[in-house]
């Protein structure tokens, strides 16, 4: 990806909006009582798209910005999202994506050591209560529908990242084949 | 060419790792207040927007929710309703017996007394922590409205968490569903004392810990806050605020004493309007 300040720019009205999506509204709305994280499926897509160091400055970038306006511990989210971030990007310089349900499954993959990943930073923080069962339905439903985001989010980030983007394939048209004598 | 490239790569990884990890140190060195504090204000009126903009498509969503729960909900509501009237006939003569006894003995811990000292403040949830571990929400009052950090938040339904920080325009509320939460609270009828602590990962089940295996509880009993007071400390929580119904109640092996378990009154993954008690005889 070729960061220019126009492409920055962007990158970073996409993590605030991705932010404030998922606070105002994903977090806030629960099926079959579980909400979805929409957060490691957009860093995993910038990371898709732009490569390691994208994924892991977005990731971190995100993280800062969840913990900063919850007032979480600052660096647990940070941690978590730029490892995702370097994974997913790491996985597009080594393989080229040939389908278009490699995003999806990554981003879902990847969802579900992203929220493992909140769990063990929380682990090492101390959790002063019993953890219930129910944690791990909670984060098997957030990769699954994490599966379901990652088509709009990583097919949008595309769009709106397009001018940016290296190995856009080009659409070129075939020339009809000269017929000698027509 | 390529070397400097991946060495640039594994620098900048290593710088936003150990970035990570300061911040966290920072975190718990308590000197990051200040940096959240201000991002959190700059964010505020766009939270506020974001809230208001996307109501209506939360409702739309929660429309469908709601509809596949409503269908199991209502013959349990039926059965609770029979045993709710049998239960306020009753609570109608507790409350003569209590008014009597009121004026025999005065106590700070009167809840009508604690309460009028609150001055409840209005607001609305803007944001919600988005991962199963932590469970804490963003209003849209703040230190301007009077609110202050450790204020009490309730729902019309019950008692929902405590202020954990507080900015000009908004604040953050720790849920009582947050592992860090820890409520004081009796049972009713009876009194039995216990402490209520969360079941990570689980909104709709709280446990009260700490209650004498001697004691009776069962299913259906309401607890709500004891709010102590005791050598000039006292508690976060006013006494009195409901805080949910006991569904079943089990001894812990090995020990002397009961594990009781709870469902909390207030709908914690739709809580929309909340109120913070600002002020109060803790102040």
């Amino acid at each position: 990806m070729i960061v220019t300040p126009k492409i920055f720019a962007r990158l970073a009205a996409i993590a605030i909006l991705s932010v404030l999506l998922q606070l105002s509204f994903f977090s806030r709305v629960e099926l079959l009582h579980t909400s979805a994280d929409i957060l490691p499926a957009v860093v995993v897509s910038l990371g898709l798209l732009g490569g390691s160091m994208t994924g892991a400055v977005a990731g971190f970038s995100v993280g800062f910005l969840v913990d900063c306006l919850l007032v979480a511990p600052l660096g647990g989210s940070s941690l978590v999202l730029l490892g995702v971030g370097y994974l997913a990007g790491l996985f597009r310089e080594r393989f080229d994506i040939h389908s278009p349900l490699v995003p999806p499954l990554i981003c879902m993959a990847l969802t579900l050591l992203a929220e493992l990943g909140f769990g063990a930073v929380q682990a090492m923080l101390g959790i002063d209560a019993p953890v219930s069962a129910l944690v791990i339905r909670d984060i098997l439903l957030k990769s699954i529908y994490a599966f379901f985001c990652a088509w709009p989010i990583y097919f949008g980030l595309r769009w709106a990242l397009r001018p940016a983007l290296v190995e856009e394939p080009k659409v070129t048209r075939r020339r009809q084949p000269t017929v000698l004598g027509a | 060419m390529y070397r400097k490239q991946v060495r640039r790569r594994r620098a900048v990884l290593t710088l936003l790792i150990l970035g990570s990890f300061g911040l966290l140190t920072i975190t718990y060195g308590q000197s990051s207040g200040g940096v959240q504090r201000s991002v959190s204000t700059l964010f505020s009126p766009l939270q506020t927007v974001a809230d208001r903009a996307l109501k209506p498509a939360r409702d739309l969503v929660d429309w469908f929710d709601k509809t596949f729960d409503a269908r199991g909900e209502n013959s349990r509501l039926k059965s609770e309703l029979v045993g709710a009237r049998r239960e306020a006939v009753a609570g109608q003569e507790a409350l003569q017996e209590n008014a009597q006894l009121r004026k025999l003995v005065e106590l700070d811990r009167d809840p009508a007394l604690a309460e009028s000292a609150y001055k409840p403040v209005t607001g609305r949830v803007i944001a919600r922590s988005p991962t199963v571990w932590s469970s804490t929400v963003g209003v849209d009052v703040g230190s301007g409205d009077g609110v202050k950090v450790d204020d009490p938040v309730i729902s019309g339904d019950g008692l929902v968490g405590v202020v954990a920080s507080t900015q000009g325009g908004s604040s953050q509320v720790t849920l009582i569903t947050d592992h860090t939460s820890a409520v004081s609270a009796k049972v009713l009828p009876g009194g039995v004392q216990g402490v209520i602590r969360p079941d990570v990962g689980d909104p709709e089940d709280l446990i009260l810990d700490f209650i004498d295996s001697t004691k009776d509880v069962h299913g259906g009993q309401a607890v709500v806050t004891s709010g102590w007071r005791a050598q000039g400390l006292a508690s976060l929580f006013p006494p009195g605020l409901p805080v949910g119904e006991v569904t079943s109640a089990s001894i812990v092996e090995q020990e002397a004493s009961q594990q009781v378990h709870l469902r909390p009154y207030a709908e914690m993954a739709n809580l929309d309007l909340v109120q913070v008690l600002t002020g109060g005889s803790r102040q």
